[in-house]
């Protein structure tokens, strides 16, 4: 699952193999940053599958094993995502690097490395190579008999690329085509990349079109002399992939050195950077390394804190919050909840009772048709049943997950999602560390769930994750037991469509951020991992 | 009424409202769609009979919850795990459900659910077939019912016959009118003049006030159609 981060694919025009594989039907992922160590002795594009395979295994370990953190009774083994939004839950957008160069000039060696040293969560790699248009029978006839020129940029689909990348400079999730370099077509399921923060796209071509070009933000292009990038070739076209040096020199000669003269040499000048060699230019990937870390810090800034001073005294609450009526129920229930002397067993009881209470509450504001219905008392009955769209549920971990049960005893056969977000303590910001949501979620209304709200913080991250899935805001309810009022303000303002749920509301947030009078911790006290002194 | 803690929010809408023709005796739930939805179904004769459980049990979670709701209670203050103290209310004892077999034992679980350990009495009234009177068969009640709320459960009134029989059954146990609160889904506006112009004190909660009454219910739920 780490394709989300890293992706080797073979450099294109004479490439044949499966460029990608362990395919995910969900839409799931977990996020792993690049591993802590310092740049590696390069490694050229012409090694062996296999040596390829064991770097990537040696990476994905190096990657688990960077990143635990312990603090108290949480481990942490994945970086999360830091926020990708401002204030407002507007999107910032990712910061695009195109890389270019000839065909085995070392780009993918080159993208690979300023991934491993930017050493940040969320990179997507975005190839050229998946974006080979579909060949008919013909064209997969000439391609046998290395007559099909793939260094055309006739060979590509510009159109279906440029929408691509579009979408993910928008911080918007992508199908990306898996291209079969043996039928070459595209196969029938699609690779997810996910919105990032940095996204890399590499080809020969990727500054061919003005489209493209406008979208990237740094434009390098890697420059390798020509007798080496031949050398590279024949090695690898006839050591690893059994091909006869006729044959490629054929190739070479007639579609590789043309393309390279006609449409990817006068890209060079558009390029900001030069790497000369390639990936062994360790000097010129710390140099574009830095550049980008001072890019993506001038972009960063303190959300959390932002949103704790979030809310405007004496003014009236928003109007897209809904809160339960006080009544002695839940009033009595909330005593129960909040009393730091309530037994756990009474503690889940009485939670969950308010919980069902808000679900009902929460599908009184979903959209309904009129209908008839024929009773068995031989009369018809106006009534009102739900429309075709579909409700799923999604929480966020771990205190929103609490909260399942209650919708499940309140909508049928429900489907439920969930969205692992936690506190970087270092920074004291939310970031996204794991998510698994129902496929088609982007038509369906979305009980999104958190049993208590502070800042704000999580849950609109949790929303942006919602939008990034093409959820519409409108469809959003966020449904809660506890909110503050600063929690409110901020999702209200970054997201006026969203409606606001919840039983209560208190007035404050403290520097820790925990609601007063609030309920404490509420998923330490419901699974009981909360610290008691002995 | 404790005061609810921010009173600047716009959308709070009551759950109950009062029906003001059976002058404050009845009291029914605001129908939104959602509820709406839910009488559809069990008025549906296309549903399932899961489907039926599934959303009888939703709809009689939402009565017991407002019928609680008119339980006494006493205002208190308490510590909250942030040491900060929070002023709430807690329910009075003194509670206990009647169960009005065989229809009114669909609304026991519901009750349970609500209150783990509350107290339940049965009443077995059974209806002649001709004459539509009813017969009272059975009945056992906590030995101290006279000093409790009742909370009297019977879901389906067509005639009212069924709760003033059941009426009776509790004066006999010398039980205050004014003490029950009787947990109701569907009534007819006959059923509802009826009971109340039998036990003026009473207080009725339901989900909808209909001429006709979804009779089918008890056998539907309990599978002996």
């Amino acid at each position: 699952m780490s394709e989300n981060v890293f992706e080797f694919t073979n450099p294109p025009s004479s490439a044949s193999s499966i460029s990608d594989s362990g395919e995910d039907d969900d839409q799931t992922f977990i996020i792993k940053s690049g591993p802590k160590s310092p740049i590696k002795s390069p490694k050229s594009p012409t090694k062996s599958a296999a040596a390829k395979k064991k770097a990537k295994a040696l990476l994905g370990s190096a990657k688990s094993s960077g990143r635990v953190v312990h603090s108290g009774s949480r481990t942490l083994y994945t970086a999360g995502r830091p926020p990708w939004y401002n204030s407002q839950g507007q999107l910032k957008k990712p910061f695009v690097i195109g890389i270019s160069g000839g065909s085995a000039s070392g780009k993918t060696t080159v993208a690979r490395k300023i991934i491993e040293a930017l050493d940040v969560p969320w990179v997507s790699l975005l190839s050229m190579d998946s974006f080979y248009k579909v060949l008919n029978k013909e064209q997969h006839d000439q391609a046998a008999r290395n007559e099909y020129n793939f260094d055309h940029p006739d060979a590509f689909d510009f159109e279906l690329l440029i929408a691509t990348l579009r979408r993910l400079k928008e911080g918007k999730i992508v199908e990306v085509p898996i291209y079969n370099f043996q039928t070459h077509s595209r196969e029938p399921t699609e690779k997810t990349i996910y919105g990032a923060n940095v996204v890399i796209f590499e080809g020969i071509l990727t500054f061919y079109s003005k489209e493209l070009l406008q979208m990237m933000d740094m434009k390098i292009f890697v420059d390798t002399d020509s007798d080496v990038r031949l050398a590279r070739r024949l090695i690898r076209d006839i050591n690893v992939r059994g091909r006869d040096l006729e044959g490629v020199l054929h190739q070479y000669n007639k579609f590789v050195k043309p393309a390279f003269e006609h449409y990817i040499e006068p890209t060079m000048t558009v390029a900001d950077i030069m790497v000369p060699r390639g990936g062994e230019n360790d000097v010129a990937i710390n140099l574009i390394v830095l550049h980008v870390h001072t890019q993506l810090q001038n972009r960063g800034f303190k959300l959390r804190s932002k949103l704790a001073n979030a809310g405007c005294n004496g003014e009236p609450m928003p109007t897209s919050l809904y809160v339960l009526q006080q009544t002695a129920q839940i009033l009595g229930l909330h005593t129960f909840i909040r009393n730091k002397d309530t037994a756990r067993d009474e503690f889940i009881f009485y939670s969950q009772r308010l919980m069902r209470l808000l679900f009902e509450y929460a599908m009184s504001m979903v959209p309904f048709k009129s209908v008839r219905v024929e009773t068995p008392q031989s009369v018809t009955y106006e009534g009102k049943r739900l429309t075709n769209l579909k409700i799923c549920g999604v929480s966020i971990l771990r205190a929103g997950e609490t909260m399942e049960s209650a919708l499940c005893a309140v909508c049928k056969n429900i489907r439920i999602g969930k969205i692992l977000i936690q506190t970087n303590f270092d920074t004291g910001e939310p970031e996204l560390h794991y998510l698994r949501l129902p496929k088609d979620i982007k038509d369906q209304y979305v009980m999104l769930m958190d049993a208590t709200v502070a800042t704000g913080a999580a849950a609109m991250m949790a929303i942006r994750v919602l939008l990034d899935h093409d959820v519409k805001e409108e469809n959003i309810t966020l449904c809660s037991l506890l909110m503050a009022e600063s929690g409110v303000y901020s999702v209200a303002y970054a997201f006026p469509k969203v409606k606001i749920l919840t039983t209560a509301v208190d007035k404050e947030v403290n520097d820790k951020f925990h609601i007063l009078p609030g309920i404490g911790n509420f998923g330490d006290r419901f699974f009981g991992t909360d610290y008691f002194e002995q | 009424m404790v005061e609810p803690a921010p009173d600047l929010i716009q959308n709070t809408v009551p759950s109950l409202i009062i029906d003001e023709q059976f002058e404050g005796n009845v009291k029914k739930l605001r129908i939104t769609d959602n509820i709406k939805e839910l009488q559809t179904v069990l008025r549906d004769k296309s549903t399932s009979r899961s489907d039926f459980i599934f959303y009888a049990d939703r709809l009689i979670r939402l009565i017991v919850e407002e019928g609680l709701n008119q339980l006494p209670y006493k205002e208190c203050s308490i510590t909250t795990p942030t040491g900060h103290s929070y002023n709430g209310l807690r329910y009075e004892k003194g509670n206990c459900g009647v169960s009005i077999m065989r229809s009114g034992e669909a609304m026991e679980q519901g009750l349970r659910d609500c209150c783990r350990s509350i107290r339940i009495g049965k009443i077995l009234i059974q209806s002649d077939e001709d004459t539509h009177e009813a017969k009272v068969l059975y009945a056992k009640l906590p030995p101290d019912i006279s000093r409790r709320k009742v909370l009297l459960m019977y879901p389906i009134m067509s005639t009212g016959n069924t709760v003033a029989q059941a009426m009776k059954v509790l004066r006999e146990h010398k039980i205050n009118e004014d003490n029950v609160i009787l947990l109701n889904l569907f009534c007819t506006p006959q059923a509802a003049k009826n009971v109340i112009s039998e036990s003026p004190g009473i207080t009725i909660l339901t989900s909808e006030i209909h001429p006709v009454a979804p009779n089918h219910f008890g056998q539907k739920y309990f599978g002996t159609e």
